[in-house]
């Protein structure tokens, strides 16, 4: 099996023995391992003016550092950041990704309609909103939704190389959610499900991130149907055995390695809760993919990073669980 | 049911327009701003607070009750600068150096005021050393520092080292806060009090300022 099988029979919940599928959602680390700066931190101001050939190489060379970064971490999955993010560039990288990789991973990219926490600076004017004009905020979700869903459309249209989406909107705080459940129900939901179905459709698969404590929504979000939800965040004190209890063994569950932890932790502290969410992972003997619970983040230390894929190369494997 | 209790309760449910026709009507009543505030403002927040520290409702109902919250006060202002009231306490707050996240900066201070603190907002990226200037300038008795990243976090120790060195470290509480922050990490950079949110934050902020008092 390819990278990408294994990834979405994963998705699907079905045994694949063998090691456990990885991915980051981003690696942002790629000066320090591959001497490249990230694609997403990139500016280029001077795109339009440059000639196709240049363009070719800055394309090529963001595709060859996705590929090399799922090689070297053992990655299944490849989480795009196009950049330009026009639709024509999203479909070159995704070309060239394919041309030199084939269908050897999974590629997804941010696709998420739905309302997140606002920041602190609009987050007054959107509560109100929230109360008084509800019915606008869902206008702009539908709008909003037909967007995503016109960007999947042409992209399917267009050979279908994107595999999936992730949809990264945070709905949650450490403590709590951002939206209560009644509010959660009318302003995220019917979009979410909407966009997930229609997703579906199309042949995409759809892993809903979100951090921080998402029990109290949990149940709502796993009737949306994703794929898979990805974060599972120890920091908001949500734990992978309880979430396997509420959304049941047909959705996969991805994270949950404290990121936070890895920056401040010691070795001893990390290997342990690594070794801890890869046993609760692998406890059903599918349907689970091992990452941190947000991403490889700038300023975390890539030698934590590569301790946690070392521990997941010796005990991330179905066939010979040392549990 | 008493103008007060109403005011509380249109507070809790974030109606800020009938709060502020409330409070002018408690006001032409004749009612002493005082116990405006403390019976019908500030009690109504307490009780918001509460429900949010125990899950019941959760940020944007805060939002909503503390604008309701800022209405009412706003009324009440020119009527208690005539009288002998003074704030609950002081407080700075800032999101630490290197890191530009608001929201839960915004939230204590919000919840901090809510509480009748005075707050004193320095925004995000904020350099240690500003946190100590402006805690000696205003006469704080709390300093409190936000950061949700891993990578910022450090600046919290170097507030607790600067306080140290200008000589506060004693007249001055320093609280931490944020999504990474840990109360061992606390206790490790020497600050005084961690709390997981907003509320909790609030009422340490309260009990530290009655205990410098």
């Amino acid at each position: 099996m390819t990278n990408r099988e294994r990834f979405i029979k994963t998705l699907k919940c079905e045994p694949i023995g063998g090691q456990v599928p990885t991915f980051e959602l981003v690696f942002f680390l790629t000066m320090e391992a591959f001497g490249k700066v990230h694609p997403s931190q990139r500016y280029y101001s001077q795109w339009n003016q440059m000639s196709y050939a240049e363009k070719s190489l800055h394309m090529n060379e963001m595709a060859q550092l996705y590929i090399d970064t799922a090689k070297k971490y053992g990655h299944s999955a490849i989480f795009v950041h196009p950049n330009p993010g026009d639709l024509e560039h999203i479909q070159w990288l995704l070309e060239l990704i394919r041309e030199k990789s084939g269908n050897e991973y999974f590629i997804m990219m941010h696709g998420d309609p739905t309302w997140g926490i606002p920041d602190g600076q609009t987050m007054m004017d959107f509560s109100i909103q929230m109360y008084e004009e509800p019915e606008k905020l869902n206008e702009e979700s539908a709008k909003r939704v037909e967007n995503a869903l016109e960007t999947a459309r042409k992209l399917d249209e267009r050979g279908h190389l994107l595999d999936g989406f992730a949809l990264c909107s945070d709905y949650c705080f450490n403590v709590n959610p951002f939206f209560s459940e009644d509010a959660f129900d009318e302003l995220i939901v019917p979009y979410l499900k909407e966009v997930i179905a229609e997703y579906r459709k199309m042949g995409y698969y759809s892993i809903k991130h979100t951090d921080g404590n998402i029990m109290p929504i949990l149940k709502q979000m796993a009737d949306c149907k994703p794929d898979a939800i990805h974060s599972l965040d120890p920091q908001g004190g949500v734990s992978l055995p309880e979430v396997r209890k509420i959304v049941g063994p047909d959705i996969a569950l991805a994270g949950n390695v404290n990121c936070g932890l890895l920056q401040t932790g010691t070795d001893e502290e990390c290997r342990t809760d690594v070794l801890r969410s890869l046993r609760e992972g692998m406890e059903n003997g599918r349907g689970y993919i091992f990452c941190t619970s947000n991403c490889a983040y700038t300023g975390l230390q890539l030698n934590r990073y590569e301790m946690m894929i070392e521990i997941w190369k010796e005990y991330g494997n179905y066939d010979r669980m040392k549990f | 049911m008493g103008i007060l209790l109403e005011i509380s309760e249109n507070l809790q449910r974030g109606k800020a327009k009938n709060v502020k026709e409330l409070v002018q009507q408690a006001v032409d009543e004749q009612i002493p701003a005082e116990e405006i505030l403390e019976k019908g403002l500030l009690a109504g927040m307490n009780i918001v607070g509460e429900k949010f520290k125990n899950n019941q409702v959760f940020v944007p109902e805060v939002l909503m009750a503390a604008r309701a919250m800022n209405v009412g006060a706003a009324l009440l202002k020119p009527l208690l600068a005539q009288g002998d009231n003074v704030s609950k306490g002081k407080v700075c707050i800032g999101t630490v150096k290197g890191d530009l996240h608001d929201i839960g900066k915004n939230l204590v201070k919000m919840m901090m005021e809510g509480k009748g603190l005075e707050v004193i907002d320095l925004g995000t990226d904020v350099p240690a050393q500003t946190y100590v200037e402006t805690a000696i300038k205003e006469n704080c008795q709390i300093i409190c520092c936000s950061a949700l990243l891993t990578t910022t976090m450090p600046v919290m120790g170097e507030v607790v080292r600067a306080a140290e060195k200008a000589g506060i470290r004693d007249q001055v509480k320093i609280m931490v806060g944020g999504a990474p922050v840990t109360e061992s990490f606390c206790q490790q950079i020497g600050a005084d009090v961690y709390t997981s949110d907003a509320a909790s934050a609030a009422d340490a902020a309260v009990e530290l300022c009655k205990a410098a008092c």
